[in-house]
């Protein structure tokens, strides 16, 4: 059993750190998992994105075309991975800068007002964690448990003082 | 890092680098490009607050010709680069493998010819393996599928080039300098390799020690030259290494190297699920190359598509192993986005159904 | 009797120079092992070789010797001296190798610092592939690949090598010498002595450039070859020490 998950929006977002801690959630859950940003080509205008892929056995492609869950924080992600999204596969979406549209109609849509929840915990740049939160209650592979435990790995040492804000902002929604 | 059992979520690349210190490289010489930076960057604090040395060198001719003067005193040194600058460093391979100097050298794979781009692909395998330096030389090349094998195989690297004096190629690509998997270090897992009889150390209370490739004399040069080559013939019996899955009862093995390998076991799956008898092979050393086992899998009857992200360069290898004993097909990309399960599942269904040799697809 | 002549002990007991007849290259080799000799390190040194007729210093010299590429000694003693900066590291090249296809490589290890000793000889020539225009070959002066004399339209301009290392933060001493008369053989030894001391005393880069003859490529008898450097090297490359750290 494979699941991937594809992190999208603009640089400065915190899109590859939201997707480290995904990772590390899922490897210290014991699963295995890889994380691929993007990278040549694919970074353009601004954007930025990075995939995960979480297997019960050895991962397969690290790379896929195609997506179990899209994670987009702006507009353009939005545009862009819709159409990447598997048939019964989810697009969760940051609704403070994205439009509520439903142009499919064999994918589920999640629209949370991420920035917003982030706000309103005193910055904005934890808008990539309440992500996280907004994702582990549309998807059952997803623990905020374990989520937290992978805030706790990657700001660990350096950047310990912010553990609090950063586990509020997992559960703001 | 040194527990084994605690794993780190961690880039290929810097993956690399933290192995290189555990495997007691005392010297790192390197020039930026992507998508390598990153070990040269880990590098650059790492060494300093170790004490060894480190120098961000004015070119990649420099850097392995720094990392040449440093192993012939006997430590462990290396550099890494990528594709059009490894290029820069042919010369100098050719002379390490002259020297028999333990040189290593890691390449993270990006798009040529010329420039190129930074996006992954395989397109250097003929010139690691084949050497783009003047000469008859070889140099041991291997190919990391994982970031656990990053780890690994540059321990073992580190360990070959000083067991066999031969420089030693780590062959990763740019996908695998990129992304992230859980890895263990461990401790370093080959014993220390005597130097003593031939490294530079100042000429006290011995004879003083030459070591250089200019070769005045021409039946010297000639026993020289096969004596390299024994000395392969040798590295080839011991340490070629290879991965085989579900070849038993296959009728087509799929061959890939790299971190290609992860895509056509995946794809391995798929065919057998929907009744295809497949199997994976993959050569863990490049060179030496297990050509061996692929005419044993041919003199059973087995064909083979072999998968890479270059016009089919490690194809000619596989054919060459098979001698027309069975077909051999070639399912590949230029470079840039990794040929997908999906890809490679319905390229071998076309083999199968007859489509011998596939042209390279977008 | 007394002793008055004897080889330097840093030379091989059994070497014959294979240099052509008055080639300054066997009095620099020598003047070398003298210095090895007088400040006692020939067991703890470790040489960077070059490529040109430099290349032979490993026939003579009983030290150990690692060879470069050609233009690569200054890389490859960069990485000697990183690995073991207990030893003493050296480079002896030509000037073709030194400031032409070497010139990163030479210059960089200036500007780093790096604490070991570099010697050039230098004329104005590449010799061993039989005398065409190199980065030191002088104005007007005829090459095999200069028929009719250096031009600046043409060619470019000839390098100043020892000025241009004194202009690096990281030499601690850059100074040019000359060997065609006996005083000027005596300061050229002084100077060496100078830029090895200058990597004992841990200071940084030191460097030495001999002017030389090179009587086979200059068509040339010894003697003549040598009042050529006193009469037009000289006056175009000044001796002196352009850089000293103290």
């Amino acid at each position: 059993m494979e699941t991937n998950f594809i992190f999208a929006g603009f640089g400065g977002q915190g899109i590859l750190l939201a997707g480290t801690i995904l990772a590390n959630a899922f490897m210290i859950e014991g699963k295995n998992v890889t994380w691929y940003p993007c990278y040549g080509a694919e970074m353009r205008g601004g954007t930025v994105n990075c995939e995960i892929v979480v297997s019960d056995s050895e991962v397969s492609s690290v790379h896929k075309q195609d997506t179990d869950y899209a994670i987009v924080l702006n507009q353009q992600s939005f545009d862009r991975f819709i159409t990447r999204v598997k048939a019964g596969g989810t697009i969760i979406a940051n609704s403070t800068l994205v439009a509520e549209a439903r142009p499919r109609n064999d994918i589920k849509y999640v629209f949370a007002p991420m920035t917003k929840l982030a706000n309103d915990l005193g910055t904005s740049k934890v808008t990539n964690v309440v992500s996280l939160g907004v994702l582990a209650s549309a998807c059952s592979i997803v623990s905020k448990e374990f989520l937290a435990k992978g805030i706790e790995k990657v700001l660990g040492a350096k950047k310990k003082d912010l553990i609090p804000l950063n586990l509020k902002a997992l559960n703001a929604e | 890092m040194t527990n084994r059992e605690e794993k780190v979520l961690i880039k290929g690349n810097y993956a690399i680098a933290q192995a290189a210190v555990n495997a007691g490289c005392q010297c790192y010489f390197g020039y930026p490009i992507t998508p390598q930076t990153e070990i040269g960057e880990y590098l650059s604090g790492k060494m300093q607050e170790l004490g060894r040395g480190y120098v961000c060198a004015e070119s990649e001719l420099a850097a392995i010709n720094m990392v040449m003067g440093a192993v012939a005193t006997g430590v462990k040194a290396m550099t890494s680069s990528s594709s059009c600058a490894v290029a820069l460093m042919q010369e100098a391979l050719s002379y390490a493998a002259s020297d028999e100097l333990p040189v290593v050298l890691v390449n993270v794979m990006r798009t040529g010819p010329g420039l190129g781009y930074i996006y992954p692909a395989q397109g250097d395998y003929n010139q690691a393996v084949y050497g783009g330096g003047n000469g008859d030389y070889n140099l041991i090349v291997l190919a990391p599928a994982t970031v656990q094998e990053c780890v690994d195989l540059t321990y073992r690297a580190f360990y070959l080039a000083q067991k066999y004096r031969n420089p030693v190629i780590l062959l990763a690509d740019g996908l695998l300098g990129q992304m992230m998997e859980p890895a263990s270090f461990g401790e370093y897992p080959y014993p220390e390799v005597d130097v003593s009889s031939w490294a530079l150390t100042g000429a006290k209370g011995r004879e003083a020690r030459k070591i250089y490739s200019v070769a005045t004399d021409e039946k010297k040069q000639i026993q020289h030259i096969c004596d390299l080559h024994r000395k392969f013939e040798v590295i080839a019996e011991n340490e070629t290494t290879y991965e085989e899955f579900e070849v038993d009862d296959a009728d087509i093995v799929l061959v890939a190297f790299g971190s290609m390998t992860r895509n056509i076991k995946a794809a391995m799956k798929v065919l057998r699920a929907k009744g295809i008898k497949a199997g994976c092979f993959r050569p863990v050393t490049l060179n030496p190359f297990p050509h061996k086992q692929i005419h044993a899998l041919a003199e059973k009857g087995k064909e083979f598509a072999v998968v890479e992200m270059n016009m089919g360069q490690m194809f000619k290898d596989v054919k060459y192993a098979v001698e027309g004993l069975s077909d051999v097909s070639l399912i590949n990309r230029a470079c840039g986005e990794w040929l997908s399960v999906e890809e490679i599942v319905s390229s071998v269904e076309n083999v199968l159904r007859g489509g011998k040799q596939l042209a390279a697809s977008l | 009797m007394q002793q008055v002549f004897s080889i330097p002990k840093s030379m091989k007991k059994d070497f014959r120079y294979t240099f052509c007849p008055g080639c300054d290259h066997g009095i620099a080799i020598r003047l070398v092992a003298e210095v090895l000799d007088e400040l006692g390190l020939r067991e703890n040194t470790i040489s960077s070789t070059s490529v040109g007729c430099s290349v032979f210093l490993y026939d003579f010299l009983d030290i150990d010797c690692v060879e470069a590429p050609h233009g690569r000694a200054l890389a490859s003693a960069t990485g000697v001296k990183r690995a073991r900066p207990d030893k003493f590291v050296f480079t002896y090249s030509g000037d073709g190798d030194f400031a032409s296809i070497g010139l990163a490589e030479s210059m960089h290890s200036a500007l780093r610092g790096e604490n070991l000793s570099a010697i050039c000889i230098n004329n104005t020539t590449y010799g061993m592939t039989g005398g065409q225009l190199g980065p030191t070959t002088m104005m007007g002066q005829v090459t095999t690949t200069s028929p009719t004399g250096r031009n600046a339209e043409y060619f470019g301009y000839p390098i100043k090598i020892a000025e241009h290392i004194a202009l690096c933060d990281g030499t601690a001493f850059s100074a040019r010498v000359a060997l065609d008369s006996v005083a000027h053989i005596n300061e050229a030894k002084k100077a060496i002595k100078k830029a090895f001391q200058t990597q004992l005393d841990g200071k940084g880069f030191g460097f030495v450039e001999i002017l030389s003859s090179c009587p086979t490529n200059w068509h040339m008898t010894p003697e003549e070859a040598h009042e050529r450097v006193r009469n037009e090297m000289i006056p175009i490359f000044p001796l002196g020490v352009f850089k000293e750290v103290n």
